[in-house]
C-alpha cells in the first residue's frame, strides 16, 4: 500500500508543484513498480476478505474503501497514459493537475477507511446469522 | 531512571497534555493511526522513490527533480514523530517492553544516521549528477535507507502482535 500510495504521491506532488512547462521525464517508468504494488494489495486484500468475509461485507466503510481505491487506481492509470503521451514541450493542463489533486484526496480517503475498517465492524463471523 | 519511572513519566505527559483523553475518545486512536500511515506514505513517496532512483530505477528522471520533493517527506516524518509520540505516551507499557517497537526504534536510528551520512558525504555529488549513474557508495546509502524504512514499516505492523506475555527486552 505504501509503495502504491508513495509513487502516486510523488507523481501527484511533482505535477502539482511544477509551474514551468517542463515535463516529468521518466516518471512514467515508476509505474511498473506501482502496478506490482497494486497486485500485492489485490492479493493481500482478497486473502483478508476470504479470512473474514462477513466482517468486511457487512461494513459500509469497506465499500467506501473499495470504491475510493478503484477510482484512485483508474486515475493513476489515466495519469500514467498522459505522462507516456507527453512530449518535451508539453505543458500539463489544469485537468491533469485536478486529477493529481483528486488522486491525493482519494488516497487519503482510502487510508482512513482502511484503518477505520478495524474499528467499525459490527459482525465478525457469518455464523452469527445462523 | 527505571522502567517504571519511564512509563510513569510518559503516561503523566500524556495525561497532562490531554493526549490520553483524546486518544481514548471514540475515534481518537484510528484517526491518529490514519495520519501515521499518511505520514508514512509521504515519506516513502518522496524519500523512498528518491532512494529507488539512486539505485537505478527510472533513469530518465534527474535526481534533483525528486530531491525537490524531500521537504514533503520531512513533513511526513514530522507527522509520524508527532503521532508516534501520541501512541507511545498513551500506552507506554505496550511499547517500551515490545520487541517489535524496540527493533523499529533501532531501524529509525539507522535511518537517521544514514540520512546524516547522505547529507554529509553524498548530497552535493547527487545534486550535480544529472541523470548519470551514481557510485556504489551512494547506492549503498540509498539501499540502506530503503531497507531501513521498509523494516520500520514491518516492525510498525508487528507491534500489535507482541502483546503481553510476549513482551521481551534486554533490560526487563
Amino acid at each position: 500500500m505504501a509503495l502504491v500510495v508513495g509513487i502516486n504521491v510523488a507523481v501527484s506532488l511533482r505535477l502539482l508543484t511544477t509551474n514551468s512547462p517542463t515535463t516529468l521525464p521518466g516518471f512514467d517508468k515508476l509505474y511498473p513498480l506501482h502496478w506490482l504494488g497494486a497486485c500485492f494489495i489485490f492479493i493481500s486484500g482478497v486473502a483478508l476478505l476470504l479470512a473474514y468475509p462477513a466482517k468486511a461485507l457487512t461494513n459500509p466503510v469497506f465499500y467506501l474503501k473499495v470504491a475510493s481505491l478503484v477510482t484512485a487506481l483508474i486515475i493513476a492509470f489515466k495519469i500514467q497514459m498522459r505522462l507516456q503521451r507527453s512530449s518535451s514541450d508539453t505543458r500539463y493542463s489544469l485537468s491533469t493537475k485536478t486529477l493529481a489533486a483528486f488522486a491525493l484526496v482519494l488516497w487519503i480517503v482510502t487510508i482512513f477507511t482502511g484503518r477505520f475498517l478495524a474499528y467499525t465492524n459490527s459482525v465478525l463471523l457469518a455464523s452469527r446469522f445462523y | 531512571m527505571s522502567d517504571t519511572n519511564v512509563i510513569d513519566f510518559l503516561g503523566g505527559f500524556s495525561q497532562f497534555t490531554g493526549i490520553y483523553g483524546f486518544m481514548n475518545s471514540m475515534w481518537g486512536w484510528p484517526v491518529i493511526e490514519s495520519l501515521h500511515f499518511i505520514g508514512l506514505c509521504l515519506l516513502l513517496g518522496t524519500v523512498g522513490v528518491f532512494d529507488l532512483r539512486m539505485l537505478g530505477l527510472a533513469k530518465q528522471i534527474p535526481y534533483q527533480y525528486l530531491h525537490k520533493l524531500v521537504p514533503f517527506g520531512v513533513a511526513g516524518y514530522l507527522i509520524n514523530v508527532t503521532t508516534g509520540i501520541m501512541f507511545l505516551t498513551t500506552a507506554p507499557d505496550q511499547y517500551v517492553y515490545n520487541p517489535a517497537f524496540q527493533t523499529k526504534m533501532l531501524f529509525m536510528l539507522l535511518a537517521g544516521i544514514n540520512m546524516l551520512s547522505f547529507y554529509g558525504f553524498c548530497n552535493q555529488y547527487v545534486q550535480n549528477a544529472g541523470t548519470n549513474p551514481l557510485p556504489t557508495r551512494i547506492k549503498l546509502v540509498a539501499g540502506i535507507s530503503l531497507i531501513a524504512w521498509s523494516a520500520i514499516i514491518v516492525c510498525g505492523r508487528l507491534i500489535t502482535y507482541f502483546r503481553p506475555p510476549y513482551h521481551w527486552c534486554l533490560w526487563c
